[in-house]
């Protein structure tokens, strides 16, 4: 086999071996120095860099290279570069413009008009000179550097473009949950002894859509509802929210009116989550269709209702009321479950006492519902108690 | 073909160095060949034999490695010794032009004779 001929079977290898470089699964700092590495094993030449063009600083970044002084790759000035031909070898020669030290060869890298950066390298161990049939080689590869640079280059973009909207995303969703609790603590202000209701509830609810195994969206979704359930009381009298006798039948009616009101307001709101307004209007529903305010039944109320009615409840119950005194824990509990199937539903029921019980025993690193309990409880008892019903509704 | 994973071995032999690369010298791993011999240049040896015996083939990173050892050292007025190399190796290294800037031996043991007595 003639030396031209094994020569031209090097470079078609080198070819493949930039191929692989560019399109391995390595990171980028290690793909750019395998393909000088490349670059400067099929040229031999001792001296290599790759340098790309940082458009918004107008200046050339050193990816890689070696043997270079980098001081001397920094005095490149890229205006110079673009006026040479795109990803065409460029002999430095005496030129004391482009003159790098110990920088013999300069292809400037572009893709269509965008210019890219730029290769250089210097002369070769063996001496001799750049050959035609190596600057058509550089060509050739300059041509796929400069495309794999580019690529990078936009993924890099999409990256930061896609952070910056994860990061302001992130930022609507704080101002989001701000502006809710803020709504929320103007609700619980009109009534003095419902304060905190709605963040509890919101908390309740969310503990138990995670225990049902939904998603975090899902779960978000349960919180705000949680929080906005009771915003319909913004229109009802404050007279009224705080009376200590009895209602009549028309103040029970008025007071009734708010989860229609509650659904009035939120559904003018176009929440990223499902079913919010459904969830805030029926959380007084009951499954014998006893609720208000439609007196929907059974299949008529989902799961998100359920959760919002018990959660609502079960606050109600172990919270000071103007009307009554707050039930100890384990009252409330036993109240929950002798209202199944009439009023809550035994799917809910089981996974609450499920995540309470956990709650109690330090299953879970963050509990929701245990630091809003009475501190005076009995915990052990509280947790023998939901341990029984937790056995009793796992029967099928 | 399932490439063997490189590494590399070496031991001293007098005031040599004698390195052992394993596997196909084809990718950054390769660069352990040139930290192997930057360590025994750094303790001021200046002779380094490489045995190819358990390397048959190189690829243009595994050129641009060894490029960096004959600069090396040559900044150091050192000398670069080959041995048993397969015909693939020495074609390629011939068609390159590397073979003038190397001492090519046909084992390792004729190599450490010639670094020791300067003749062949």
């Amino acid at each position: 086999m003639s030396t031209e001929l094994k020569k031209a079977l090097y470079n078609i290898s080198a070819l493949a071996d930039l191929g692989q470089a560019i399109t391995s699964e390595n990171d980028f700092h290690e793909k750019i120095q395998s393909v000088l590495y490349v670059i400067t094993g099929t040229f031999l030449a001792n001296k290599g860099a790759l340098l790309f063009y940082d458009k918004p600083t107008k200046k050339l970044n050193t990816l890689t290279q070696k043997g270079f002084a980098p001081d001397d790759l920094n005095r490149l000035n890229p205006e110079e570069l673009m006026s040479l031909g795109r990803n065409e070898p460029y002999l430095i020669g005496g030129d004391p413009v482009l003159a790098v030290a110990g920088a013999e060869i300069l292809t400037p890298l572009w893709v269509r008009d965008e210019f890219i950066g730029a290769l250089l390298l210097s002369g070769k161990l063996t001496v001799g000179p750049y050959t035609l049939e190596d600057l058509e080689l550089l060509n050739v590869i300059a041509n796929q550097i400069a495309i794999a640079l580019n690529n990078h280059s936009l993924f890099m973009d999409l990256s930061d473009k896609l952070e910056e909207n994860r990061r302001l995303y992130e930022e609507m969703r704080h101002i989001y949950h701000g502006t809710l609790q803020a709504f929320a603590a103007a609700i619980d202000a009109k009534d003095a002894y419902t304060k905190n209701h709605s963040h509890r509830v919101a908390k309740y609810s969310a503990a138990i859509a995670r225990e049902l195994g939904w998603d975090e969206h899902e779960i978000e979704g349960m919180y705000v509802a949680g929080y906005l359930h009771d915003v319909g009381k913004l229109a009802i009298s404050n007279t009224l929210l705080n009376k200590v006798t009895p209602f009549t039948p028309e103040e029970r009616e008025e007071i009734r009116k708010h989860s229609t009101l509650s659904h009035s307001i939120t559904a003018k709101i176009k929440f990223p989550w499902k079913n919010v307004e459904d969830m805030v209007w029926h959380h007084h529903e009951r499954l014998d269709g006893r609720g208000y305010p439609e007196a929907l039944a059974q299949e008529s109320l989902s799961d998100g209702v359920r959760i919002l009615s018990l959660a609502d409840s079960f606050d109600a119950m172990t919270s000071q009321r103007p009307y009554r005194k707050k039930m100890d824990v384990q009252s409330a509990i036993a109240e929950l479950r002798k209202n199944l199937e009439s009023q809550f539903d035994h799917k809910v029921m089981l996974v609450f006492c499920k995540v309470l019980d956990k709650e109690i025993k330090g299953e879970l690193p963050e509990p929701d519902i245990l630091p809003h309990l009475d501190r005076d409880s009995d915990l052990s008892v509280i947790s023998a108690l939901l341990e029984g019903i937790i056995v009793e509704l796992s029967r099928p | 073909m399932k490439s063997v994973q490189f590494s590399v071995a070496s031991r001293r032999e007098g005031d040599a160095a004698i390195i052992y690369p394993k596997g196909y010298l084809n990718n950054l791993s390769g660069e352990n060949l040139v930290i192997e011999c930057g360590i025994y240049i750094g303790k001021g040896i200046t002779k380094i034999v490489v045995n190819f015996s358990e390397t048959d083939l190189i690829n243009s990173i595994g050129i641009s490695m060894l490029l960096q050892i004959i600069e090396d050292l040559k900044n150091i007025k050192g000398t670069i010794c080959c041995t048993n190399m397969s015909k693939l190796l020495r074609d390629t290294f011939e068609m390159l032009g590397l073979m003038q800037h190397m001492l090519v031996f046909p084992v390792e043991s004729d190599a450490l004779t010639y670094l020791k007595t300067g003749k062949l």
